[in-house]
This record gives C-alpha cells, structure tokens and sequence, in this order.
C-alpha cells in the first residue's frame, strides 16, 4: 500500500495534484487507459488464442471419451440383455420340450396301460366264460343222471305194483312229463 | 507518521520510470505502479490459464481444475443469461470477468495497487462493454434496436416508460462502473484507516499499544469480507454485462 509514497515524492507530475482525490486525478488518465488497453487486449488475444481453445479441448475431449464409454457401456450392457433374452428363450424352449416329453410320456404310458388292462378283462371274462361253461356241462350231467335215475326208478316201482315191463321210452316220457 | 487512507489510490510513475515513455495525442504516458499491477496481473492470469491445463489430461489436477472451474462457470453464466447465442462473445466476457478478478485480487496484496479502485478503469471498462452492447444490437436489429427503449405496455405509460428507459439505459456504463470503482475504494480505505488505528495505538504506548488488537481483528474480518467482494464484484460486472448483451440480442423477447 505504501509502495507508491517514495516515487511520489521523487516525481514531479502527480505530486502537483496531491493533496485531492487520487482517482479523480485525470492527468493519470492517459497512461491508466493506454495501460489497461494494452494489457486488456493482451489479455483477450490470449485468452481468446490460446487459453480458451487449450481448456475447451480438454474439456470437450473429456465429454467425448465419456460419452464413448457411457455408449460402450451401453453396447455392453445391450449385448448383455441379448444373452440374458436368449438364455430365457432357451430355457423356454428346453421346459415346453421337457413338459412335451413328459407329456407324451404320460399318454403312451396311459395308452399302454389302457391296453394291457384291456387284455386283462379280457382274458378274465374269457377264464369266466370258459367256467361258466364248465357249470353248465356240470349241471347238464348232473340233470342227465337225476332223468336217468328216476327213469329207472320209474320202471321199477312200475314193475313192483304191476308187474308190466315199462320201457324206457315210456317211462322217460312219463318222468320228462312230471 | 500518519498515513493516509488516500495514498494508496495514487497513480505514480514506477521507481525508475519516472520519465514518460513517450507521448499520445500529446499527452505523456507513464509506465506507473498500476501499469506495473496490470502487466503482472494479465501476465498471471495468461500463464495460468494457459499452461494450468494441459491437452490430454483428461483427469485434471487442481490448478487445470481451477482454470476448467473459471471457464465453465463463465460459460454457464453466458449460457443462462444470453442463451446459445451470446457464446460468441465468449473471449470478452471471459477476458473482463478474468481482469477484474484478478485485478481485485491482486490489489488485496498487501503493498500491492488495486487496479480496479480507479474510475478511468473502470468507466473505460463499462464504455467498452457499453459500445460492443451497442454495436452488437445495431448488426442485429438495425434501426429496430431502438425498439429496446419501448416496453410491452400501454400507450398512455409508455409516455412515461421511454424516458425511464433511456435514461437507464444511458447511465448504465456510469452504474457498472462506479459499482465496481466504489466497492473496492470504500474496502481499501477502511482497511487503512484501521491499519492507521493500529500504528496509532500501538505507538501510543502502555495500554493502549495492547488495544491495538482490536482494530487488527477488524482488518482480519474485513479482509475476508473484502475477499468476498473481490469475487462478487468481478462476478456481478461479467452477468450485468451477459445480461446487456442479451437485451441486445433478445431486445425484450425474453422477457
């Protein structure tokens, strides 16, 4: 702040006006504004030239390269989604395929046991068939033997009271007759 | 020895100069102590924004930092207040925020000069501001540009509105620039009238010389204050001068 007061008091062009108000001082003016022209404009040339160019650049190559990574990112993470949509379709596929085969599994399985139980039933009403024919035979003879029987039976008690010899026609008539 | 609060505004030729360089319309140029403030200060601010970044590095460091943060909020500030278009005035506004700044800065260097503490500073700066405002609204509208005095109202008010209009639109470059001019003024002088209290009473002797503290911690406080005001001064200059380009650009479009 005190810098000034020695050449102030050496020279002889502001000391004249001391004692007012500095900066109203206008025989300052001319060197104030040649000074702050030259300077000013130094200051712009560069600023305009070199400066500003040096810090848009980096600042522009920085967005670049973020924007190109924020886009391989997303490349990335597209192709990712791509895997992950293809593994999902694949599963898809491999559960509707599995849920097919078993499926189709189950119907021949049904199919399979639909036929052999059909040949069961079979086969048993065959076996009921057969035994009810065994019955019959059996109680047809069995009918036979009893006519039989009572056809001599017939023809006995026939010769006993009367002594005739009935034959055995007759006397299955008579007996069919009862 | 009294100091006085003054002093430190005077213009003087620098030790060893005190003869003109050579004369301007007549008139003798010095190379004086805020000459020399304005040479360091444009030299500063040229190499630090210029060798502060390096091409390439892509994760700055703190001094590139620094020098992205000063042009991008510079850029911002354009941006928001004059849109797309005002970025062609990029270098300028980049240029007078960067000298002011640093012109109040270095002036808060103890021993130093406060460049911007001078209205033939201050007033070239806002008449320059003033003139590219003008010329940028006469390329652009023409004659029309006039239409900048004549607000959205009716007739009857605007008989009153125009006058208001232009006379605030002349006393614009007076305003910029004796807000600036008075802002670091009444800093520099408080600083030294309390710096002039502390050589008082520590001279005084005996208890006195102890009460000295207080006008210290009051230079303390203002200091920092007087920081504030530096940026905020530097910073309120560069969006006054977005916010005129605009209504160059815009007339009252925007509004």
């Amino acid at each position: 702040m005190a810098d000034a007061t020695p050449t102030t008091a050496t020279t002889g062009v502001p000391a004249e006006h001391k004692g007012g108000f500095p900066p109203f001082d206008t025989t300052t003016f001319p060197s104030q504004i040649f000074w702050l022209t030259v300077t000013f404009a130094f200051l712009f040339v560069v600023l305009w030239r070199v400066a500003g160019p040096r810090i848009n650049g980096v600042i522009t190559s920085r967005r670049g390269a973020i924007n190109a990574d924020i886009a391989a990112a997303q490349t990335a993470r597209g192709e990712a989604e791509g895997a992950a949509s293809a593994y999902q379709t694949a599963l898809h596929a491999a559960k509707s395929r599995a849920q097919g085969l078993a499926e189709e599994n189950r119907l021949t399985l049904n199919a399979e046991i639909a036929k052999a139980k059909a040949g069961a039933d079979e086969e048993a009403a065959n076996a009921m068939a057969a035994a009810h024919a065994r019955i019959q035979t059996t109680q047809d003879q069995a009918r036979g033997h009893v006519l039989k029987a009572a056809e001599e039976a017939a023809i006995a008690i026939v010769a006993r009271l009367t002594g005739e010899t009935v034959s055995s026609a007759d006397a299955a008539a008579a007996v069919r007759e009862l | 020895m009294a100091m006085h609060p003054m002093e430190q505004f005077e213009v003087a030729p620098a030790m060893g100069m005190e003869h003109p360089l050579f004369h301007l319309f007549g008139y003798p140029i010095y190379f004086t102590n805020q000459s020399l403030l304005m040479v360091i200060v444009v030299a500063a601010a040229s190499l630090f924004l210029s060798l502060a970044v390096k091409p390439g590095r892509l994760v700055p460091n703190k001094t590139q930092s620094l020098a992205e943060v000063s042009y991008e909020f510079v850029a911002n500030m354009i941006h928001s207040a004059t849109g797309e278009e005002g970025l062609k005035f990029f270098p300028f506004v980049f240029t007078l925020f960067v000298f002011v700044l640093c012109c109040n800065f270095f002036g808060m260097v103890p021993g130093s000069f406060t460049v911007t503490s001078q209205i033939a500073v201050t007033f070239s700066l806002a008449c320059l501001v003033i003139l590219i405002v003008i010329g940028t609204g006469f390329a652009k509208h023409g004659i029309g540009f006039f239409k900048l005095f004549v607000p959205h109202a009716p007739w009857y008010l605007l008989i009153l509105l125009i006058p208001i209009e232009v006379i605030s639109f002349l006393t614009r470059p007076i305003s910029l620039s004796v807000r600036l001019f008075a802002n670091m003024l009444a800093g520099h002088t408080m600083l030294a009238v309390f710096a002039g209290f502390v050589i008082l009473l520590g001279g005084a002797g005996g208890a006195l010389s102890a009460l000295s503290i207080l006008p210290m911690a009051l230079i303390v406080a203002i200091m920092l204050l007087e920081l504030l005001v530096a940026f905020l001064q530097a910073y309120v200059f560069a969006i006054l001068t977005c916010i005129y380009l605009n209504e160059a650009l815009h007339l009252h479009d925007q509004h």
